[in-house]
């Protein structure tokens, strides 16, 4: 409507100007503005030239012509561009319109010219342009039927290539959307935004079609015209009907179009339609509904990729390292689903940006807060509660988000059997992030984390751990090729133990793992088939791996302190996104990773080719501090290819290689609170993985539904287990306690995903094996005779269905099922009687199984009204945990009670669980 | 929410028969070597005694004593006096004639026990011992007990059979209303001041009764027998303990194998169950009498289920019998031992009040004899 207003108010400002004569003139503009185009042409050809400056503010014009009319040279200059001119002769006038051309003549047709004939237009000499030293503003884009102008304007559109690059950000909060997609239509070229929400893409100059997709936003269409390299904003609207689809994807062609493999993008709606246990989102429990994810039982903190050890996932929130991701025994995740963004789980594709682990990378991205408005929501649980609070601090610069959770579970646990009735358990975690954008170029992110815990199991012994995590992010665009960003943050995580029952006995005992990293990453868009990721990233350890102190004043317990460990893990890496036709790609990357164990340490010395025992020590080294006592190296490999057979067809293939440096020594089977870390040292040598994938992936009904199947290989060496019988806490000397052992895992996982329409979910089956063996005779003890022997969370069948139908807007109900194998479990092999009771024997570990899982979860999801503009949104969860009421066994065993030994099963939920939640929304 | 529930396994199909070692050399008593053989899981036998072996305890400055065999796989010693400044070590030789010995292992003699006590929890009565070594070297205990408790029957029974054709009333020797039972500990009881600035033990855990047990419906006398170990017995006994009692937790640590200190010299790869251990035990004994217990932990006396009082009577005509029929359900039942007899009737007619033995005869289950300690 103002353009058109604009070209009247023109039109009727027209002054009258007496007729003259055209004559031919002769330019030569280098990069001129409108006024010194204008200006001269009005001096030349004695017209008067009419135009709106804010509308020409961003043309600069490069033009040589001799001795041509003033038409021509008119012509010439906007060729190609949404500039029109007006030429009338009559009255030497000239108006000049952006998009609105005012007609001189009758409509085309009118006087029967055919239809496709224009105008011969006379042949000019351009001098290449330069790129303008003036940058283009950043264009904010809104509208779908818009044409935006991209970069420098030029009168001349060159042959050849360009790229855009700017935020896709919703338009409600003005946060950016991190995954979102952009393809250019008809044409293979796309990308996916970066955690900020920022891309980079890189077309053909000229009028393009982009189509946005963002996850839970409305897809969008952006008509740009591209002149140069530019920026170019692009805001979403929210889709205000949440219930519609489970996404697994931003991107629905990503599937098959992506090199990546076996990643897994889900965001919080996706994860908020999955029934949890007690009725609260959770990001843990919904990444094992993905394939190739085990867990090895319900109360468990950790998780299992690809036949991976639990300490191999490297969990990051917000690029913080979150050690313990879980609350209250595992029931609830460390991540607070009202913050969350979404997650992503790399379990073989790893980029080279991310190293340190073997097995996975799990990234968990909270959201940025609301920079334009004050919101909120507030959640009310059985057990916990959550609030969350967002808004500028700067409207569109500066915006916060917090959030909070709490937990009041001593009433049910009040309600459990004696034996448990005197337990205790609370924790509370709180998320503060700040981002601030300082310029166009330069956004700075603040993102904390801290949550503790506190649980006493029917005894007097006291556990607590905390997270706590800080870090600091600088984003910093060079140009529209290359951006940068930098990291630097603290990460720790602490546990300790107490118990003050027996005054003679009340002890503390302490541990703690502290990190400081700094990292740097740079992206840059070498050209359109050249994405170039490099950067390097330092992470300095120092570890507490156990302090005993007494408790109390009477206490005789003697303080004792296995001493500090201190490690450099450093890495440089490298990576090309390598399009070689639209159809193949492919990723290639090294990550060269360094690690030094640093003193101030006491090393032993082991005879060589004998058992690591006390006897066989042949030396202790003592190191000063900060002296380097080991160094380890080792080039990592991430490759992988996309083939495209059809449109909807791909085929995929990967080759990783990986080193973990820090290890998690536990001899439970679940994560325990009191687990051990350890640094590799001279006597500990690093974990190493390699991991080879192949994948063939098929989109089905319109990319509605995505299918896929891949099976992978992998090979673990150096992974720790312990001996029969070790004493992990507090060990002064733990590679006496502990074996290297080499792993094996090999599975085929099949993937079926609908991702839109009123049902929509996911069914996956997974078959995997996972192996470990222990054949190092300097050991001194073999487990399984140096067999390979299946590893604690070996299930070999696994299958979930997930899946979510939307009656009205207003309900949907969702169901879980899942199934798998039982895990491997040692069973006693005969009995015998000693000491006065039964007692059993065991043999070789891992031998038997309990029995095979399933589970079916149940919820129903009520929203109230979705009227847009109220004041709150109501929404609440009602469903069932275990719906079946299976009594799913964590373990069965034989336990000697009263002398005799008798065979029992452990269940966690052996019963439906019922749970409701109530969300508020502000 | 979480639950425990017994379930029967599919059982673990083995033919393994590997030795298992029971006991202790014991200084200043006799020692008693229990051999027997691993069963399976899940067969009715407790255990398969080794009844030919010959087994002898061995010093290290040669001495050698040999071990009789009081049958059932048991084997038993003269009362030793072990020198402290010897090893000593087991050596067997089992009836199909395999060749066992242990390691030599040190004399380790327990320091007295200093007191032993109780505590009432919540759940039950915990009994605790407490106990030091002046000179800082005993570090590692093992503690046993052997409880002695009193049951009484449902009904106090003053007759007495005599010969099956008669009754008379009890002497008090004949009493069969207070019975005492032995309970021994099942559960392995370890501690450990290898922690601590001095070799102190304070309450220690030895047992945990549970406040309906019926060994505390009465009253109960526990001795505790205190163990010093070597390190490595330590370790030992407390992964046998991990391994059969505390398993299947989520946290509980996994079972391992268990490597003892005795050896099949014949086949040495074979398994062989069992830690030997020497050295002097020391002993202390505490009489806890339900009267200081709180009033409200009730005996659980489900094994007095289906206790009544049923008359017999000597001369019986059942309705609708023929002329003449008289049933003597006092012979019937009493005389043979069917019923206990507890006391004599006169209504309706002349007879005796009887019971099921198992309800007025203690003696089934322990003896009537009440024990010299017993206060």
């Amino acid at each position: 409507m103002k353009k058109i207003y604009f070209t009247f108010i023109l039109f009727f400002a027209v002054k009258l100007l007496h007729a003259q004569v055209s004559k031919n003139i002769s330019v030569n503009f280098q990069q001129a503005t409108i006024e010194q185009f204008t200006g001269e042409l009005e001096t030349k050809s004695g017209y008067h030239i009419y135009y709106d400056h804010a509308q020409f503010d961003s043309l600069k014009i490069t033009l040589q012509v001799n001795n041509q009319p003033l038409e021509s040279v008119l012509s010439q200059a906007f060729h190609n561009t949404t500039y029109h001119y007006a030429l009338f002769e009559s009255k030497m006038q000239v108006f000049l319109t952006r998009d609105k051309e005012i007609r001189t003549q009758p409509a085309a047709g009118y006087f029967n010219v055919k239809p496709g004939q224009t105008q011969p237009v006379a042949p000019s000499q351009v001098i290449d342009f330069t790129t303008a030293p003036v940058k283009a503003p950043v264009i904010e884009s809104t509208i779908e039927n818009k044409l935006y102008e991209v970069g420098i304007k030029t009168n001349q559109l060159k042959a050849g290539k360009a790229s855009v690059s700017g935020y896709v950000k919703s338009a409600k909060s003005g946060v950016g959307i991190a995954g979102a997609g952009l393809y250019v239509a008809n044409s293979g070229v796309g990308v996916t935004t970066d955690q900020f929400g920022y891309y980079t893409l890189s077309l053909p100059r000229g009028k393009q079609l982009l189509i946005v997709k963002g996850v839970g936003m409305k897809d969008a269409r952006r008509q740009v015209m591209l002149y140069n390299d530019g920026d170019l904003n692009i805001e979403l609207q929210d889709q205000v009907t949440t219930l519609k689809e489970v996404k697994i994807s931003a991107d629905k062609v990503a599937n098959v179009r992506s090199t990546e493999m076996a990643v897994s993008r889900l965001d919080i709606k996706s994860i908020k339609q999955v029934p949890a246990v007690f009725g609260e989102a959770d990001v843990l429990r919904i990444v094992l509904t993905l394939p190739g994810v085990q867990s090895v039982g319900e109360a468990t903190t950790g998780f299992n990729v690809r036949g991976g050890a639990a300490d191999q996932n490297l969990i990051l929130l917000d690029d913080k390292t979150i050690y313990n991701p879980a609350h209250f025994f595992g029931f609830f995740s460390a991540f607070n689903p009202d913050i969350v963004k979404g997650i992503e789980l790399y379990k073989s594709t790893i980029p080279e940006k991310f190293g340190g682990r073997l097995s996975s990378v799990l990234e968990v991205t909270d959201r940025e807060g609301n920079k334009k408005n004050f919101a909120g929501s507030a959640g009310i649980g059985l057990l916990t509660s959550r609030l969350n609070v967002e808004g500028p601090i700067v409207k569109d610069k500066t915006s916060f988000i917090f959030g909070g959770r709490t937990s009041y579970s001593d009433w049910l646990l009040k309600l459990l059997p004696e034996e448990y009735k005197h337990s205790h358990a609370s924790f509370y975690d709180f998320n503060l992030d700040i981002s601030h954008q300082i310029d166009k170029d330069n956004n700075i992110y603040l993102t904390t984390y801290l949550s503790k815990d506190n649980f006493r199991l029917n005894s007097d012994t006291t556990y607590n751990y905390s997270n706590k995590n800080a870090n600091i992010k600088w984003k910093h665009n060079f140009n529209s090729r290359l951006y940068s960003l930098i990291t630097v943050g603290y990460d720790g995580y602490k546990y300790d133990i107490s118990s003050s029952a027996n005054p003679v006995n009340a002890y503390k005992l302490k541990f703690g793992i502290n990190q400081t990293n700094f990292k740097t990453d740079f992206t840059y868009y070498l050209n359109r088939n050249n994405t170039l990721d490099f950067g390097l990233s330092a992470i300095y350890y120092k570890l507490n791996p156990g302090t005993e102190t007494p408790n109390s004043a009477s206490s005789l317990i003697v303080p004792d302190k296995v001493d500090d460990e201190q490690g450099l893990e450093s890495a440089l890496y490298l990576g090309d996104k390598f399009d070689v036709t639209p159809d193949f790609s492919i990723s290639a990357g090294i990550r060269y990773s360094m690690f030094n164990y640093l003193g101030a340490q006491t090393v032993r010395t082991y005879a060589p080719g004998l058992p690591r025992t006390p006897l066989n020590v042949l030396d202790s080294t003592a190191y000063s501090g900060g002296k380097v006592i080991k160094t380890y190296t080792r080039p990592e490999i991430r490759v992988s290819a996309r083939y495209n057979i059809t449109d909807d067809l791909s085929l995929k293939a990967s080759y990783n290689t990986l080193a973990q440096y820090i290890h998690l020594l536990s001899n439970t089977t679940a994560i325990s609170p009191i687990d051990i870390y350890k640094l590799s040292d001279p006597n500990i040598k690093p974990q190493y993985g390699s991991q080879v994938s192949f994948g063939v992936f098929k989109n089905a009904a319109q990319n509605t539904i995505e299918t896929s199947v891949e099976v992978y290989y992998k090979h673990i060496d150096n992974y720790l287990d312990y001996k029969s019988g070790a004493k992990l806490v507090l060990s002064h000397a733990i590679e006496q306690e502990v074996l290297n052992t080499q792993g094996k895992a090999y599975g085929v996982e099949l993937s079926i995903k609908k991702t839109t329409g009123k049902l929509n979910g996911w069914i996956n089956y997974t078959y995997s094996r996972t192996f470990l063996k222990q054949d190092d005779p300097t050991a001194g003890q073999l487990i399984n005779g140096g067999a390979y022997y299946p590893a604690n969370y070996d299930k070999p069948h696994s299958f979930n269905f997930t899946g979510n139908y939307r009656i009205t807007h207003r309900y949907s109900v969702s169901l879980d099922v899942t199934y798998s194998t039982g895990r491997p479990i040692t069973l006693p092999i005969a009995k015998y009687y000693s000491n006065g009771a039964e007692r059993v024997f065991y043999s070789d570990r891992n031998e038997y199984r309990i029995p095979d899982y399933f589970r079916s979860d149940f919820s129903i999801n009520i929203y109230g009204n979705h009227k847009v503009h109220q004041k709150f949104h109501n929404s609440w969860t009602v469903g069932v945990y275990n719906l079946t009421g299976r009594q799913n066994a964590y373990s069965t065993f034989y336990q000697q009670q009263g002398g005799a030994i008798n065979s029992y099963q452990l269940s966690i939920f052996a019963r439906p669980i019922p749970f409701i939640n109530y969300n508020i929304r502000f | 929410m979480t639950c425990k529930k017994p379930i029967t396994l599919a059982p673990v199909a083995t033919n393994s028969s590997y030795l298992v070692v029971d006991g202790s050399i014991n200084s200043g008593d006799s020692s008693l070597i229990t051999l027997s053989h691993t069963v399976n899981i899940a067969g009715n036998a407790r255990s398969n005694p080794e009844l030919g072996a010959s087994v002898s305890i061995e010093g290290s400055g040669g001495d050698k004593y040999t071990l009789s065999s009081k049958g059932n796989g048991n084997y038993v010693s003269a009362p030793l006096n072990l020198s402290s400044s010897q090893k000593y070590r087991l050596n067997i030789t089992t009836g199909d004639g395999k060749q066992y010995v242990s390691d030599f292992v040190p004399v380790k003699n327990s320091p007295p026990v200093d007191s032993v006590n109780y505590a009432i929890v919540s759940n039950g009565l915990q009994i605790n011992a407490n106990t030091h070594d002046a000179t800082n070297n005993s570090r590692y205990y093992r503690w046993d007990y052997v409880i002695t408790y009193q049951v009484r029957s449902a009904f106090e029974s003053k007759l007495i059979v005599i010969n099956g054709d008669t009754s008379a009333f009890r002497t008090p020797a004949q009493q069969i209303y207070n019975c005492w039972l032995n309970d021994t500990s099942a559960n392995i009881a370890l501690g450990s001041s290898a922690k601590l600035a001095s070799d102190v033990i304070s309450k220690q855990e030895i047992s945990l009764i549970k406040s309906n047990s019926e060994l505390l419906r009465i009253g109960l006398s526990i001795l505790v027998k205190q163990h010093v170990l070597t390190s490595d017995a330590f370790n030992y006994f407390e992964l046998l303990k991990k391994n059969s009692e505390q398993v299947g937790g989520v946290f509980d640590a996994q079972p391992s194998e268990l490597t003892g200190n005795i050896h099949c010299l014949t086949n040495p790869t074979e398994p062989v169950i069992g830690y030997i251990i020497a050295g002097g035990v020391s002993t202390k004994r505490l009489f806890v009498d339900n009267k200081s217990l709180p009033a409200t932990w009730l005996p659980d006396l489900s094994y007095y289920n289906g206790c009544a009082l049923i008359t017999e009577l000597y001369d019986y005509i059942p309705p609708g019998a023929p002329a003449g029929f008289i049933e003597h359900q006092v012979k019937e039942y009493i005389y043979t031992g069917i019923e206990t007899p507890i006391d004599t009737v006169l209504n309706p007619k002349l007879g005796v009040i009887a019971t099921k033995p198992y309800c007025g005869d203690c003696t089934l289950r322990g003896t009537n004899k009440k024990p010299s300690f017993w206060k």
